[in-house]
């Protein structure tokens, strides 16, 4: 007991202060308890519950995300086919009409060429028949001017006839 | 014989093992004043923290937010999760309050600002009474702060397992044994019960005397780095009381978080050691 007395003596232990000491950490604990670790814990739980619905949210969106990718790829690929497809059809198409075109171009040009053809058969034969009267006219006018002899129906015919079997040759 | 040489070695030392107490107000020491001052701080800047918690914390909420969250962690993780928050208001109380005061001793005028013999207008050869005092180098309060655990400790530990089950705790043989070696393992179990019980005993004087001596011989060694130039010239000695103690706040002030973690620790560890079988079902 001595000793203890001794040490406090020493040490400055005394009750008045000891007492004043507890009394000061028991106001800090108090006052913490009650107006800050409570609110802080609580705020932290709150927190920590916001996180956990914010990270299952982000999860749940993830998910959804991974479909919504899956979904369009797949839509991707279908709309790819799809316009293979439509590219394919579109050239048959193409290839048929193009080929309708230029059979019916060959066909009209076929038609150009034969009415051409035809039209300058007609022309030329009309030129010749033009030519053959006028070369029949000439040489009738030439005969009877020559001979000084008025032609015959029979002769001028004679005449033309020669004429254009000569043209004609 | 023995108190004769504590009080020479009183004499001897350069800073005072005791709180002195203010000429001003006898009834009041140095390290009351300081230890006030620091709960004056703390519920300030606990007040500060959580006016206005919102979600997104503001930057006050955020510091006090990330010490608790630390604690807690910390102190979950010995004493389990459901001892942990009857417990854990004491322990981050304890840590934040030693932190603070053990890092209070080295604000510029802890210790060298007082009363002493009057050499010239407001200078004194040396401080005998400082104003203030680091208040866990002072007894009173760090033996007040392992009492007040104790008492907690006690509570908590009659709460979670009961006296009949501490008392088993303490005294039972373990191993399940029988006869004769049953009854000598008894007998050394109830043994190691009693030391079990002294040590228990003993806890607060460990736990104080630990931070009161390493905030006490801190204050002496910043004190004595501070005034090892003396003898040398005006100039030099000014030079000195600057250089020497730097590299010694340094260490103070990781000696001071390494005290009050030490401490905490500790009686988180009491905690578990007390409560563990109750964890354990």
């Amino acid at each position: 007991m001595e000793v203890a007395q001794d040490f406090a003596q020493n040490f400055g232990l005394e009750w008045p202060k000891f007492i004043a000491q507890v009394l000061i950490f028991g106001i800090v604990y108090y006052v913490l308890k009650q107006k800050a670790f409570g609110p802080i814990l609580s705020m932290l739980e709150v927190r920590r519950k916001h996180i956990e619905e914010l990270e299952a949210d982000r999860k749940k969106v993830k998910e959804r995300l991974a479909a919504a990718e899956a979904e369009a790829k797949e839509l991707r690929l279908k709309a790819d086919k799809e316009a293979g497809r439509l590219i394919e059809e579109a050239r048959a198409s193409s290839n048929a009409l193009r080929e309708k075109r230029a059979q019916e171009a060959t066909l009209e040009a076929g038609q150009i060429i034969a009415k051409a053809r035809e039209a300058t058969q007609m022309e030329r034969e009309q030129a010749f028949a033009e030519l053959r009267r006028d070369f029949g006219r000439l040489l009738v006018s030439t005969t009877r001017t020559v001979t000084g002899k008025v032609l015959t129906k029979e002769d001028q015919d004679a005449i033309n006839e020669e004429a254009a079997s000569q043209i004609a040759l | 014989m023995q108190s004769y040489m504590l009080l020479e070695l009183n004499t001897l030392l350069a800073v005072s093992i005791q709180a002195e107490r203010l000429p001003f107000a006898n009834w009041l020491t140095n390290s009351i004043f300081v230890a006030a001052l620091v709960t004056v701080g703390i519920l300030y800047l606990s007040s500060k923290a959580t006016r206005k918690m919102m979600l997104v914390p503001h930057p006050a909420q955020n510091a006090f937010e990330a010490v608790i969250e630390l604690l807690y962690t910390q102190v979950e993780g010995i004493v389990g999760k459901h001892v942990a928050p009857k417990v854990f208001p004491l322990l981050a109380t304890i840590f934040i309050f030693v932190l603070i005061s053990n890092w209070s001793g080295l604000i510029p005028g802890v210790g060298t600002v007082g009363w002493g013999d009057g050499t010239a207008w407001m200078t004194v050869k040396s401080v005998s009474v400082p104003v203030f005092r680091g208040p866990t180098a002072d007894l009173n309060l760090t033996l007040g702060i392992a009492v007040v655990f104790m008492v907690v400790w006690a509570a908590i530990t009659i709460q979670e397992v009961g006296v009949i089950g501490f008392l088993k705790h303490t005294f039972a043989p373990k191993g399940g044994m029988t006869g004769v070696m049953g009854v000598f393992v008894a007998v050394v179990f109830f043994m190691v019960g009693i030391i079990e019980l002294v040590s228990i005993a003993f806890r607060p004087l460990s736990l104080s005397l630990r931070l009161f001596g390493n905030m006490y011989a801190g204050e002496t060694l910043l004190h004595t780095m501070g005034t090892i130039g003396d003898k040398l010239s005006p100039v030099l000695a000014f030079l000195a009381s600057i250089v020497f103690p730097i590299p010694f706040y340094f260490m103070e002030l990781l000696v001071g978080l390494l005290q009050a973690t030490v401490f905490v620790l500790l009686c988180a560890v009491y905690v578990r050691l007390s409560t563990a079988h109750d964890e354990e079902h």
